[in-house]
């Protein structure tokens, strides 16, 4: 099992805030942990509304830990969420995966963001192409004839260099540069019954966050992984990714794992048993919540093997 | 005056194979070494779908290099602000700005190739007028708790930036250029003004439109600040300065400059490859100084003399810049 770290970002000062965060984060990557996450957010002063821009001066702090922004769909350009991902793995050499916001938490349809990350993704797999949906269309002049989802060229015709195109607007246009995996992780937060089916159906990693009561958590990631099987994905394809809080010698709740080293990972491997979990990541909520030298000796290895 | 300097697209150049994961890691190291030999800024530009692999999000080359320098100011030239939701742009310009500790310039151009316009989604019709009213979006933003803004293009009620930036008002420039309407429309709005490369005579010819556009708007004069992109190419003689020329016109231009509708001629008419006689190449090509040592700083005195504050040079010869010229303008 991989295991990543998360943060709550409070306070008053961004600055401080992120530093924070950016320590932490440079000290994780020196632990082994496999995994920072950034979510998109604008609710408070400490909120990190552009994660791809900040992970991309992680990526130049760390070397190997991966890189993960959750996005929402409310603001971001399919385009410019495609083109940003991609910049950042190759800034990062490979490092870095994509995550969607639940649905319901954005406030908007479960299919824009079903759209979203798959045009997202044939985005960054693809050259010349073409995608018409109900909330993408690429290029925008695409018809309302065209087919629905991803559409390529027809093979043929003669070659033309891009800078000789003159004042034109193609049909098909390919988003660059593409990432530096053939395939970086791409997630969906399984918050709503509709994601939760559409992704187990297509093999989409889920997501569920701390926010989730644990017992809810186990019942979604347990359903996805019927409708997946049933579907016949293949489970090395899907990463499923649980997010919870931590409290290292600390009581647990509801909503997050608690106690001494030898009872988290009693507590952690049981519910990946249940759950096929391949990715815990710990969300912190201060300091206080452990010692991340510890957890990185302690639980860590033995949440691996 | 100020020496800025950036890359020309951090692109996997035909002409220069190499991997584009490598032209990243040059980008970083480049804007280390620029902070060492003393520039005051550093750049990266922006564009979208072309084959080359373009950067196509400034901010976020310039922040893996925030996390690689101190003091440097990172700059965008030009970003293509009409590509952008105004109020997104100032969340991307004010996490930058707190990770970078405050050293963010905004280089704001309209964009000029269509295809851009059409795989974003948003029209190039309305650039002009787009760009001027998102720079006051820009600007509500990274100067008020809250604000609201009711324009012919953009409208937000209540709205907060988050984070806060690190600046207030976060640096803006905006590139327009070097037709004369684009100096009169920045003067008239008081924005400070970035041209575009152009011969020195041409070059006057806009700042004194857009400093007699700004005047008669009332702006007072330390509003109107212009900058101005370089390209200057050295070399112990005219034909060696000109056979560097010759190989970034092999190797960039070509491309980036003739190949897009880069070029506008005086009637605002894009110009798409032009031939060599063509009075736009011609221009284009007298725009990039070649000269010695002695030729160039004589040539950015008049710069300096006509209260130029920044050139943006671009990304070669930065040692013999840093070392033989820069010290003549400290």
């Amino acid at each position: 099992m991989r295991v990543g770290l998360s943060w709550d970002l409070d306070g008053d000062d961004a600055g401080a805030a992120w530093e924070h965060v950016a320590g932490e984060a440079v000290a994780a990557d020196g632990l082994g942990y496999d995994s920072i996450w950034v979510s998109e957010s604008r609710d408070d002063a400490t909120s990190c509304p552009s994660p791809v821009l900040w992970l991309t001066n992680l990526a130049r702090q760390t070397n190997t830990v991966q890189l993960r922004a959750t996005r929402r769909v409310t603001r971001a350009n399919p385009v410019r969420v495609a083109e940003e991902l991609a910049v950042l793995d190759v800034f990062s050499r490979g490092r870095a995966g994509l995550a969607f916001a639940a649905a319901s938490e954005q406030g908007v349809p479960a299919a824009q963001v079903h759209e979203t990350l798959e045009f997202v993704t044939h985005a960054w797999a693809v050259d010349e192409f073409r995608y018409r949906g109900d909330f993408v269309r690429f290029p925008s002049h695409t018809p309302d004839d065209a087919p629905r989802g991803v559409t390529t060229p027809q093979p043929g015709g003669t070659y033309v260099p891009q800078w000789d195109w003159g004042p034109v607007t193609p049909d098909f246009l390919a988003i660059t540069p593409k990432p530096y995996n053939a395939r970086p992780p791409a997630y969906a937060e399984i918050g709503d019954d509709e994601t939760l089916a559409w992704a187990a159906t297509r093999g989409v990693s889920p997501l569920v966050v701390a926010d989730t009561p644990t017992a809810e958590a186990i019942e979604r990631l347990i359903r996805y992984r019927e409708i997946a099987d049933a579907e016949g994905r293949v489970r090395a394809e899907i990463e499923p990714v649980l997010e919870r809080r931590i409290v290292m010698d600390g009581r647990g709740d509801e909503f997050r794992f608690g106690g001494g080293s030898s009872e988290l990972i009693d507590e952690i491997r049981a519910l990946a048993a249940q759950t096929a979990i391949a990715h815990l990541v710990w969300r912190r909520s201060s300091p206080a919540d452990g010692d991340l030298l510890r957890f990185a000796s302690e639980v860590q290895p033995m949440l691996q093997a | 005056m100020e020496f800025w300097t950036g890359a020309f697209g951090v692109t996997k150049m035909r002409t220069m194979p190499s991997a584009l994961a490598d032209g990243y890691d040059v980008f970083v190291q480049d804007a280390i070494n620029a902070e060492a030999m003393g520039f005051d800024a550093y750049g990266a530009p922006e564009h979208h779908f072309t084959y080359d692999g373009f950067l196509p999000f400034p901010l976020q080359a310039l922040s893996a290099a925030a996390a690689k320098t101190s003091t440097i100011r990172l700059v965008t030239g030009a970003m293509l602000e009409t590509l952008y939701d105004p109020l997104e742009a100032a969340e991307h310009a004010a996490t930058l700005d707190v990770l970078s500790g405050g050293r963010v310039v905004l280089g704001l151009g309209m964009g000029y190739r269509p295809l851009e316009f059409d795989g974003i989604g948003t029209a190039k019709s309305t650039r002009g007028a787009r760009l001027r009213e998102s720079m006051e979006v820009l600007r509500l933003a990274t100067t008020h708790d809250t604000f609201s803004h009711d324009g012919d293009h953009y409208r937000y009620d209540d709205v907060s930036l988050r984070p806060t930036p690190v600046q207030r008002p976060v640096a803006m420039w905006l590139c327009g250029g070097t037709t004369e309407a684009a100096a009169r429309r920045a003067g008239t709005a008081g924005l400070p003004y970035w041209l575009a490369n152009s011969p020195f005579e041409r070059v006057k010819v806009i700042v004194d439109e857009y400093r007699k556009a700004g005047r008669e708007a009332g702006w007072p004069d330390e509003q109107l600040k212009v900058a101005a992109f370089k390209d200057i190419f050295l070399g112990e003689t005219m034909a060696e300065a000109e056979m560097m020329r010759q190989v970034m016109i092999d190797s960039f231009y070509e491309e980036h400059i003739l190949g897009y509708g880069y070029l506008v001629d005086d009637e605002g008419k894009h110009v798409y490859n032009p031939t060599p006689d063509h009075p736009m190449y011609r221009r284009f090509l007298d725009s990039l100084f070649c000269g010695t040592v002695g030729e160039t700083v004589e040539e950015l005195k008049r710069y300096a003399d006509l209260g130029v504050e920044a050139v943006f040079i671009p990304s070669i010869q930065r040692e013999i810049i840093s070392t033989q010229i820069m010290p003549e303008f400290k």
